[in-house]
């Protein structure tokens, strides 16, 4: 079978290193039952891996606080919803960022729809970045959260998460980050950067499977649940548990997901979220390296990726991305992801909203190998655009970071 | 909406153009796509293109594979681009009277 380079680890992580399917297999093998709803040994050592889980995560986002405060969901969607549901009220203002996914826009519009919020996207410079003090100027009297994207899955601008969780702290208003894209990429200290609420998901940079994702919430700070059900504990009181980690968690564990959290977190210490990051930010470079030196490719980040992801979107002039995506896939086995990446905000930043972007992404087992592979087809490619755009009816709007 | 065709039918599409009941796709509407997108002349490797989409649609409710097409048609990629200047997606499925394909933006 031809070898597959897969490009698209912003959307998953494929592969994970061999250890971590190993350890799910044997995991659930060996004590794949119902954690905290018997006092089985097997039960036990369940639920002592969740425990261990929730004390790594906690530790790993610098998190001062209890680590039952960890919580898990199924996704940083579904942790977005949690918190954009759990802590708005009627009335509420929130300021968040052009740079969102739609697991943040879309709960925020559905509020807005409803009449309950207010809301305001703060626009970012030509690098995608946003500056803090846009934000300090938009906040009012009954400003309740900001929320933002913290790494873009589009163009990989890192936001200033720092300054903006000071001026936050400063101003009395909560700070949430989605760090679907940062987690395992970026060192965050939750207390540092003083962030209130902090979003993940588990499949990307932290290693995981799919279908397992957390929130952090920072004591002092309460989330409403809106998902209430079986704990395995207490269970003669009539209403859902007001403690942590039941009052955002019901129902079965995902077990096998917490698991390869477990694994994911041993596999990044070993071997360094900072080697992680240069490894994959060393490709991304390369890439943009090469692909600049391409006549008709526009690239939609800086020549030099400081404080960036290993997340590189571009256009080739005379295809659509999906046509790009398409030949990228058919004819070089090279597997990326096309379109709007569900961030139709990014696009309208960057002027790609008609058809988006070609989205590369490294992975932690990319080897160096791949980048020359891809520039050589986005090369082919590019040759027949030029020669295309004579008899096509495709423009595309050229921005670049 | 409703688009007027060549032949002066009249047919009701997405607002990119693909229909939106393939039920009543014929060979002549084929035609009459080819000609909006700027192809007076379906060859017979035209038809053969849009036939597999076409049964293979008829047959799953889905698109095909692009690399499906290709094998079923030997023809490479590029030659696809070339036979239909929109792509497998946009070009090919839309004159066989798909509805828009998953993935499409």
């Amino acid at each position: 079978m031809t070898e597959i380079i897969y490009l698209d680890n912003a959307a998953t992580t494929f592969p994970k290193p061999p250890e971590i399917y190993d350890f799910m297999i044997d995991f659930y093998r060996k004590n794949g039952v119902n954690p905290g709803r018997t006092g089985c040994d097997m039960a036990l050592e369940a639920e002592k891996v969740i425990q261990e889980t929730r004390q790594m995560l906690t530790k790993f986002f610098g998190a001062k606080g209890d680590h039952n405060r960890l919580v898990f969901t199924y996704n940083a969607s579904d942790s977005l919803n949690t918190i954009i549901n759990g802590v708005l009220k009627q009335g509420d203002h929130v300021i968040t960022t052009m740079m969102e996914h739609n697991s943040v826009i879309r709960p925020l519009n559905h509020l807005q729809a409803e009449g309950r919020i207010t809301v305001d996207w703060v626009k970012t410079d030509k690098k995608g970045v946003v500056d803090p003090d846009e934000i300090k100027k938009l906040i009012r009297k009954n400003t309740k959260l900001v929320i933002i994207n913290h790494g873009s899955n589009v163009i990989g601008s890192i936001q200033p998460a720092k300054e903006i969780g000071a001026i936050c702290k400063a101003k009395g208003v909560l700070f949430a980050i989605d760090a679907a894209q940062t987690a395992g990429m970026v060192p965050i200290n939750m207390e540092e950067m003083n962030i209130d609420l902090l979003a993940f998901t588990g499949h990307k940079s932290l290693l995981g499977p799919v279908g397992i994702g957390g929130i952090y919430v920072r004591e002092g700070v309460d989330v409403k649940p809106f998902r209430v059900g079986g704990t395995g504990v207490h269970s003669a009181y009539p209403y859902h548990l007001e403690e942590y980690p039941w009052r955002l968690e019901c129902g079965t564990p995902n077990l096998v997901g917490i698991a390869g959290l477990h694994a994911g977190q041993k596999w990044i210490s070993k071997h360094g979220l900072d080697n992680i990051r240069k490894h994959e930010m060393h490709l991304a470079q390369e890439l943009v390296n090469g692909l600049k030196q391409i006549e008709g490719v526009v690239i939609y980040c800086p020549n030099k990726l400081e404080n960036r992801l290993p997340v590189i979107s571009i256009n080739v002039q005379g295809f659509e991305a999906a046509d790009v995506g398409t030949q990228l896939d058919v004819d070089h086995n090279i597997v990326t992801r096309t379109g709007l990446h569900c961030a139709p905000k990014v696009h309208e930043t960057i002027g790609t909203i008609k058809s988006g972007t070609v989205r590369f992404s490294f992975g932690p087992l990319s080897p160096g190998k791949d980048v020359d592979a891809v520039i050589n087809a986005v090369k082919d490619i590019a040759k027949t655009g030029l020669s295309r755009t004579k008899t096509t009816k495709i423009m595309f709007e050229v921005y670049t970071c | 909406m409703l688009i007027k065709l060549p032949d002066g039918k009249e047919i009701e599409v997405d607002q990119e153009g693909f229909m939106t009941n393939p039920e009543l796709w014929n060979e002549k509407i084929a035609v009459s796509f080819a000609k909006l997108d700027g192809v007076e002349n379906l060859t017979p490797e035209h038809w053969i293109v849009i036939k597999y989409i076409r049964e293979y649609y008829t047959q799953n409710s889905l698109a095909p594979m692009v690399r499906n097409i290709c094998k079923t048609a030997s023809l490479p990629l590029k030659k696809i681009y070339e036979l239909f200047p929109a792509g497998p997606a946009k070009g090919a499925c839309k004159w066989a009277g798909l509805p828009k394909p998953d993935g499409c933006v």
